[in-house]
């Protein structure tokens, strides 16, 4: 969504004078670049637990953040206040990383002139959080449970929620450029307690879009309220598998949460600029097979991951970080493009305006190869199929990664057997890549509510077809 | 008093009153306000040179809103009083649009802390704050950085972040039912990353930090030291066959495994059905050498406050005494729910007291003692990743560390798993510690447990 320039102007009450003022204040002490971030958030959120709505807030969230470069050194502070004595404090302050610093550079800095585009918008609103009533949304969370508890009679409990958010995005930076934008981001997650009488289960499913409040569809309801009882009597049946190293087929979509873990953050270029990273020297090189290409994408229209522009005015793109199983590109943030010499890849983010953007990933998946995914399962003699997952973990210098699995089954001479859940998987970044030996035709990218957790929570996506893995460690008994 | 930098001001804590009376003019029946206030500087180091340095201030009130039988949350970090006007009025319409619960409320002011006047009682401000500048705060970062003087030998050192902060916490809550509480605390933190390389090019990272409410205790000297020894220590894994074996924890990471607890003596858990620990009250659900206490009044340690986000005044008590269930963790308006006496919201500072197993002899009993006292196992000294089923307990992480025979760690290991139950797990607690992380909120010492299953 993206608004007049005036518009975001008067919300912060400053203008082109006054921004160039706070600039020039911030480079006041020898630094080579300087930006403003000016954000006003507005979270809203509804809560369904025991069968009624009886719980919900709003929190506004206000302010500007003023950085300064010099060379790849990074000065910061903010101000909830857009007073400009205020401003110009936190102008002072982020200024000061310059003081006495060595000459720097030559560090250049690509420009990206002109103003954001409201036609080529990627997340444009139809109707707006911000004027829906609150009372509007509770007979969808009502509805929500209803659906869910008609389609298994062991719904013990459940818990629905509602949250939106709605921020104004305006930047200004030391080379002009004036940008800004505005977010949605609309989430609705289930967590369903079930019993059979001797057993207790948990679920938890959710989608989330970069939408308006017209996302909250019946259709949207009733997917939701499908997964969450899908695969139920697997769940109480689930036991763990013998533990050790083993084949794992990954299943499409959430399972891209392999990539985000095991490659992304490896890729992403701030990690490599310090020699942290297990990618560090690999640019150019074969890192997997040949059939596998890997994105990192801000385009994907609706996506929670989407961006019309990155969190330091670079307009958002779709960036291929291994093309044909060569590794191509990192995924840059300012400095790291002037320290890589390369363009900003627009992957420069940010929670909120209390934080410096560092390189962090938008939608991350694979594209779909050409393998069947009931032949890469047919392939397996023994080992497991995954397909929820937790959550995950890297140790960037390492390569190590993990991600927790909620449910999958056993692969026993090509075929899905026994039901399994609870366990953690763990594995090194570059020997897995190395070791993905099939790519499925089916590839897609997960709605869930994906958040990574990078010094900073972001919303990201992610997605991968069906994949074989020759060999990861999974836990069990 | 003197004026604590960015601290709440007279003129702040009289708006906060005021939100009050504006809320209830919007109609609120009733109305709770905490005021928050902090700021940090901070100073990273990259190579031995100064690569960020960022100030941060925040401020905001947070308003619990009881409308007509009905309730919500709204916070804003603006405060200008004609908006906060235009703000309830809005947060208390939407209140009025939720459906009813019978169970929510203040609490009974008898429960509510009285002795939080000032925010200093707990002693967790130091007042050396005041005097820190930004070049000390910059001198005392170089002068803890190793990177220029370090001599590798038999690996190359790839980096050095170190990060140290500063910081103060403010927090007044007022309501309604006349509960005026106040906490201050001030916090000094270093931190360091370190980064190496085997002569094959692998790399390994260790972290080491430290952290004190008080300036001058804070010990700076041995974080970068005992960062780059723990990234060395862990180069040159051999692999382990896994299986089940002993497991002894590191008091570093230990408290990564009463979490679960936490969350699972949680009244919300408990209602929800979405905890192993139902219907344990007053049970014997752990060994006998298992106590888990609550000690949120002791003077100048971290993690202890007089108040908890309703105002209650906190106590100290066992949670867990003796393997026995003492208490769940029951605020006001799951007493309601459950129709159970309140307890208190959480544990605000949780500490595992020593186990020592018989044959053990007397005098310091810390890692050193218990893996000798185990002979063999793995030492674990950091989790990666890893999760656990809060509704039965079972759990897997994954885990790095060392293998350990006759007491000593031999060598490292990683890609490992570990997996189980946690109930079961401290079930088979052997032995717990008496060196609880110094600077830590949870305080958990080093642990063993029994029969942990390894897969590698």
């Amino acid at each position: 969504m993206i608004l007049s320039q005036d518009t975001y102007l008067r919300l912060f009450g400053v203008d082109t004078p006054a921004l160039e003022r706070l600039v020039t204040t911030a480079l006041q002490d020898g630094g080579d670049y300087a930006d403003l971030f000016f954000e006003d958030t507005l979270y809203r959120d509804l809560l369904l637990r025991d069968g009624v709505v009886a719980s919900g807030g709003s929190h506004i969230d206000y302010g500007v953040g003023i950085r300064c470069l010099k060379g790849e050194k990074t000065g910061y502070a903010y101000t909830e206040s857009t007073r400009m004595e205020d401003m110009l404090g936190a102008a002072r302050a982020a200024a000061t990383i310059a003081r006495g610093a060595a000459p720097t550079g030559p560090y250049p800095t690509f420009p990206f002139p002109g103003r954001p585009n409201p036609a080529a918008d990627r997340y444009p609103v139809v109707k707006d959080w911000r004027d829906t009533p609150a009372a509007e949304f509770l007979p969808l969370l009502e509805r929500l449970e209803a659906l869910i508890r008609e389609r298994d009679s062991r719904v013990a409990k459940v818990i629905a929620m509602l949250s939106a958010q709605h921020s104004n995005i305006l930047m200004y930076n030391s080379l002009g450029e004036l940008k800004y934008d505005s977010r949605p981001c609309g989430t609705l997650a289930v967590s369903v307690i079930f019993s059979d009488g001797k057993a207790q289960q948990n679920k938890h499913v959710s989608r989330s879009f970069r939408c308006g409040a017209e996302m909250l569809t019946e259709a949207l309801l009733k997917d939701l309220a499908d997964e969450a009882v899908r695969g139920l009597d697997d769940r109480f049946a689930s036991r763990r598998p013998k533990g050790g190293k083993m084949p794992v087929v990954m299943g499409a979509g959430a399972s891209g949460i392999l990539l985000h873990e095991a490659m992304g953050h490896a890729f992403e270029a701030d990690f490599n600029r310090k020699g942290q990273s297990i990618f560090s020297d690999r640019m150019g090189q074969r890192v997997c097979a040949e059939n596998i290409t890997v994105v990192d994408d801000g385009t994907l229209r609706g996506n929670r991951g989407a961006l019309n522009l990155d969190d330091e005015g670079v307009p958002g793109q779709r960036t291929v970080m291994v093309d044909h199983g060569i590794l191509t590109s990192y995924l840059h943030d300012r400095i790291s493009a002037r320290y890589y010499g390369v363009r900003p890849t627009g992957n420069g983010r940010r929670e909120s305006f209390r934080y410096n953007p560092i390189p962090r990933m938008r939608a991350t998946y694979m594209e779909s190869g050409s393998d069947q995914p009931f032949d890469i399962i047919a392939s397996v003699r023994k080992g497991i199929y995954v397909d929820e997952f937790a959550n995950g973990q890297v140790k960037i210098g390492e390569g190590d990664f993990t991600f927790y699995v909620k449910s999958g089954y056993l692969i026993e001479n090509g075929r899905l057997t026994a039901p399994i859940g609870d366990i953690n998987i763990i594995g090194n970044g570059p020997a897995a890549l190395a070791d993905i030996v099939a790519v499925g035709n089916d590839g897609k990218v997960d709605p869930g509510a994906w958040t990574c957790g990078k010094e900073q929570s972001v919303p990201v996506s992610c997605g991968i077809p069906t994949v074989l893995v020759r060999s990861l460690t999974v836990g069990g008994d | 008093m003197e004026q604590i930098p960015w601290s709440i001001t007279e003129q702040e804590r009289a708006l906060a009153a005021r939100c009050i009376g504006l809320a209830r003019e919007a109609g609120a029946s009733a109305v709770r306000v905490a005021l928050n206030k902090s700021i940090m500087n901070l100073v990273l180091l990259r190579d031995g040179a100064p690569d960020k340095v960022s100030r941060s201030g925040d401020r905001s009130l947070t308003f619990n809103l009881f409308v007509d039988g009905r309730y919500g949350t709204f916070s804003v970090n603006r405060l200008e009083e004609g908006l906060l006007r235009d703000f309830l009025r809005d947060a208390v319409e939407t209140v009025r649009m939720l459906a009813p619960d019978p169970f929510r409320r203040l609490p009974d002011a008898a429960r509510t802390a009285k002795d939080a006047r000032t925010g200093l009682e707990l002693g967790l401000y130091d007042p050396a704050y005041a005097a820190v500048t930004p070049a000390s705060r910059m001198e005392r970062a170089l002068g803890a950085s190793i990177f220029q003087k370090s001599r590798p030998e038999g690996y190359s050192l790839i980096s050095e972040e170190l990060e140290y902060s500063d910081s103060v916490y403010d927090s007044y809550l007022v309501d309604s039912e006349g509960l005026e509480a106040r906490h201050i605390e001030s916090s000094f933190e270093m931190g360091c990353e370190m980064t190496v390389a085997d002569p094959e090019g692998n790399k390994y990272s260790g972290y080491w930090w430290d952290a004190s409410p008080r300036r001058d205790d804070l010990r700076t000297g041995r974080i970068s030291p005992e960062a780059l020894r723990r990234a060395c220590a862990q180069m040159h894994p051999l692999p382990h066959p896994g299986g089940a074996c002993t497991m002894v924890v590191e008091n570093e990471t230990s408290s990564r495994l009463l979490s679960p607890l936490l969350g699972a003596l949680s009244a919300f858990s408990i209602q929800q059905g979405n905890s192993f620990l139902v219907d344990t009250l007053g049970k014997q659900v752990f060994p006998e050498g298992f106590t888990l206490a609550d000690r949120p009044r002791t003077p100048g340690e971290s993690g202890s406050k007089y108040f908890d986000s309703e105002g209650v005044a906190t106590r100290e008590a066992a949670i867990i005494d003796r393997g026995i269930v003492r208490e769940y963790f029951v605020n006001t308006y799951m007493a309601g729910k459950l129709g159970m006496a309140p307890t208190r919201e959480d544990a605000m500072r949780p500490c595992v007291l020593p186990f020592r197993p018989q044959g053990c002899s007397k005098g310091p009993f810390g890692l050193k003692e218990i893996l000798a006292w185990c002979r063999e196992g793995i030492l674990v000294t950091g989790f990666n990743g890893g999760n656990h089923n809060s509704a039965t307990g079972d759990f897997s992480y994954g885990v790095e560390g060392f293998a350990f025979h006759d007491g000593v760690p031999v060598h490292p290991v990683r890609e490992m798993v570990v997996t189980g139950n946690i109930r079961t797990l401290w079930n088979h607690l052997l032995a717990a510690g008496d060196d609880p992380r110094r600077g830590a909120a949870k305080q958990v010492p080093t642990l063993a447990f029994g029969q942990v299953e390894f897969s590698a």
